[in-house]
């Protein structure tokens, strides 16, 4: 039977439905609701445990932490949230620990526009955390999507034991559609790593070798590890090569949105070809190179000033303009007269 | 004297990375022999540290340890005593790691007193990095940050740590060895947050500073600045070493019960009908009547009436069994008055 349901409360869904036992997070808008919906879970459930914690700090500590204590953990923040999350999603590498991250964006930096939605923590995805780290990110667009990537987000968490992070904006997070999730079938993949209490391992994020001993003065060790880290990335990032493609015959303009951006200019698919990236990192590499080799202009539209744009520019070697979608306006109509500009300006 | 503590050591890791007359030493150990005489072994307690030369202690366990981010050691323990209560959580840290950079999770993780056992090794100094001032540093200490001295008074954990009952917060030091080790025993076996707080030395980057040539000279001014004090206190001084715990939450204030009125029969009531019930609308000192849910309820007590026809938005002599129900108060405020009719 198909219900209303929003973005948020799909996403908790998925995850109750992947099995997740964990959750932590501090109020911010607009994931508040995954916090409230935990809340009332936890309630009736008390095999789920649930702790409104008193900073987002403490809040991404405790899901790795109960990560490494055997439950399938999650978290739900907005940018601010994010940028404070950091620390832990370093050490969450570092440790190696199964969780997933939910970003809702809004506008930054800082508080910025609360809460208007925003696609701009794209880079912070990649580059919060001190050193280097390869994070896997999904970004849905409708409310079915939330509940079907919530689930590949913990799936691809327990594959790469690795946080995953499921990006969603303002937008998504509040927006009602008519869903059945009850029908949704997915695929479950059991937890991976063995839970606390076996003895004699040290999960730490100083570099250390497969023993848990520190080698604090061991470059040789520090990139094995490393290495070892990326592959298994790389890996479990080519399992999920999601993106959707929409051409149009005589287009010579390739658009490229995604999230909340991809169904607002959804009704320009009868002028211009689509390309919707879902996995946002590790950067859909190989498949844009196929997709953009027959079309003239690319256009990034996004809520962002080019943080995707950037990506698609370094990875195609070739110049890639953007429609910034800023402060929260996403309109139509101001992003075909931006369109129409941008190939005014290259056709000059 | 019985050894087998060692076994809870990674003894292929020794020699440990601190210097030659560090306290942590002796924390490590009676931490380890402790943890042996309580009968936990590794499969069933975690060792959980933060960052700093005290917080590599978890590292050296031979035990499932989660070394964390700076200050961050507490919500973990935390959370894995929540998920896995069968688990025994000890926590090896030091005083910058869990006074300064941890000092929210401190305050927010000893109020929610989940079941774990705190270790602080309070060298008064941070010691790993070279010797900066910490948030326990004494006033006028001189340190590489503090040339002039110290300026600040420092934090009095025991203060912060014993505002909320239940408690556990003991004193000791590395050098009263007896009362150390009862300390860390009677804080193993205490249900809730039980936090240990060791006065230790860091003769190196602390220590020399001061004026000291050895350790032992440490712990001698150790015995000179603290007294070890016996029974049950509310308060450690600056200057004593015990135990103060309170295992009773304070009682919270009795709700007052609202008083049930025996319920009539609804076809014994008088019947009314909606013109009927208009007519007692409070003018010319008549009753205020309004119907709730099929009853008549008489609300000339009322002091929110006080003999208008209407008070906010509630309209007297009406049906108000939708204006209630949507209304930011329950329907309790109307079960206080007399039931007088029904309505029919």
């Amino acid at each position: 039977m198909k219900d209303l349901v929003s973005g948020n409360e799909a996403i908790f869904q998925g995850a109750i439905r992947v099995g997740a036992s964990y959750f932590a997070g501090y109020p911010i808008s607009p994931s508040s609701e995954i916090l409230q919906q935990a809340a009332l879970h936890s309630d009736k459930n008390p095999e789920f445990r649930f702790l409104q914690a008193e900073d987002e700090i403490a809040a991404a500590i405790a899901i790795i932490s109960a990560s490494l204590a055997g439950a399938k953990a999650f978290t739900a923040t907005s940018g601010p949230g994010f940028s404070l999350m950091q620390e832990a999603l370093g050490w969450g590498h570092g440790v190696e620990a199964p969780c997933v991250f939910v970003n809702s964006m809004r506008v930054g930096p800082s508080t910025g526009m609360p809460t208007q939605p925003a696609q701009s923590d794209l880079l912070q995805i990649k580059a919060g955390s001190a050193g280097d780290y390869y994070p896997i990110a999904f970004y849905p667009n409708s409310v079915e999507e939330c509940f079907r990537l919530t689930a590949t987000a913990f799936n691809a968490a327990e594959e790469s034991l690795s946080p995953v992070i499921l990006l969603a904006d303002a937008f998504l997070s509040h927006l009602y559609e008519m869903v059945d999730l009850e029908s949704i079938t997915i695929d479950i993949v059991p937890r991976s790593k063995e839970p606390l209490g076996r003895g004699q391992r040290l999960f730490t994020g100083t570099a250390h070798d497969k023993l848990g001993n520190v080698k604090t003065n061991d470059p040789e060790a520090y990139r094995g590890w490393l290495w070892e880290l990326k592959n298994r990335h790389d890996r479990v990032g080519e399992k999920y090569p999601l993106f959707e493609y929409l051409p149009h015959k005589s287009s010579e303009t390739l658009l490229i949105a995604f999230g909340i951006t991809s169904r607002i200019i959804s009704s320009l698919k009868n002028r211009f070809s689509i390309f919707r990236p879902i996995r946002i990192y590790p950067v859909l590499e190989k498949e844009l190179k196929e997709v953009t080799q027959s079309y003239r202009h690319i256009i990034v539209v996004e809520g962002s000033d080019g943080q995707y744009a950037s990506w698609v520019e370094c990875v195609l070697c070739r110049r890639v303009m953007k429609v910034a979608c800023l402060g929260g306006g996403f309109k139509l109509k101001w992003i075909q007269t931006q369109i129409e500009e941008c190939l005014k300006e290259v056709r000059r | 004297m019985d050894r087998s503590y060692k076994e809870l050591l990674k003894l292929r890791r020794f020699p440990h990375t601190w210097c030659p007359g560090c306290g942590i030493g002796a924390v490590l150990k009676n931490v380890a022999m402790a943890v042996k005489e309580q009968g936990w072994n590794y499969q069933n307690t975690i060792a959980v540290s933060g960052i700093g030369c005290s917080g590599r202690m978890s590292g050296y366990m031979n035990l499932d340890a989660v070394h964390t981010p700076h200050g961050r050691a507490l919500t973990s323990a935390e959370t894995i005593k929540t998920v896995r209560p069968d688990l025994n959580v000890i926590v090896l840290s030091g005083d910058g790691d869990l006074a300064s950079i941890g000092g929210n999770p401190l305050l927010h993780t000893s109020r929610r007193n989940p079941d774990i056992t705190v270790f602080c090794n309070d060298n008064e100094i941070y010691g790993l990095t070279g010797g900066q001032a910490g948030p326990t540093t004494p006033k006028g200490t001189k340190t590489i940050t503090s040339p002039r001295g110290e300026p600040y008074s420092p934090l009095r954990l025991g203060r912060i740590l014993t505002q909320q009952a239940p408690y556990f917060y003991a004193r000791t030091t590395v050098y009263h060895l007896n009362h150390f080790k009862a300390c860390i025993r009677e804080a193993l076996l205490w249900k809730g947050f039980s936090f240990v707080d060791i006065i230790s030395d860091c003769i190196e980057l602390n220590g020399r500073r001061l004026g000291f040539k050895t350790a032992h000279q440490m712990f001698k001014w150790f015995d000179e600045r603290f007294h070890i004090v016996e029974g049950q206190r509310e308060h450690l001084r600056e200057d004593e070493l015990g135990i103060v715990k309170v295992l009773v939450e304070e009682k919270l204030r009795p709700t007052e019960k609202a008083e049930v009125k025996p319920e009539f029969p609804i076809e014994d009531l008088k019947p009314f009908t909606l013109e009927q019930l208009q007519h007692f609308d409070g003018s010319g000192g008549k009753p205020i009547y309004i119907a709730y849910k099929g009853r008549i309820y008489d609300l000339s007590a009322s002091p929110l009436f006080q003999g208008e026809k209407r008070m906010r938005c509630h309209i007297a002599g009406k049906d108000l069994t939708k204006d209630i129900d949507i209304a930011p108060h329950g329907e309790d405020l109307v079960f206080k008055f007399s039931v007088v009719g029904r309505l029919v």
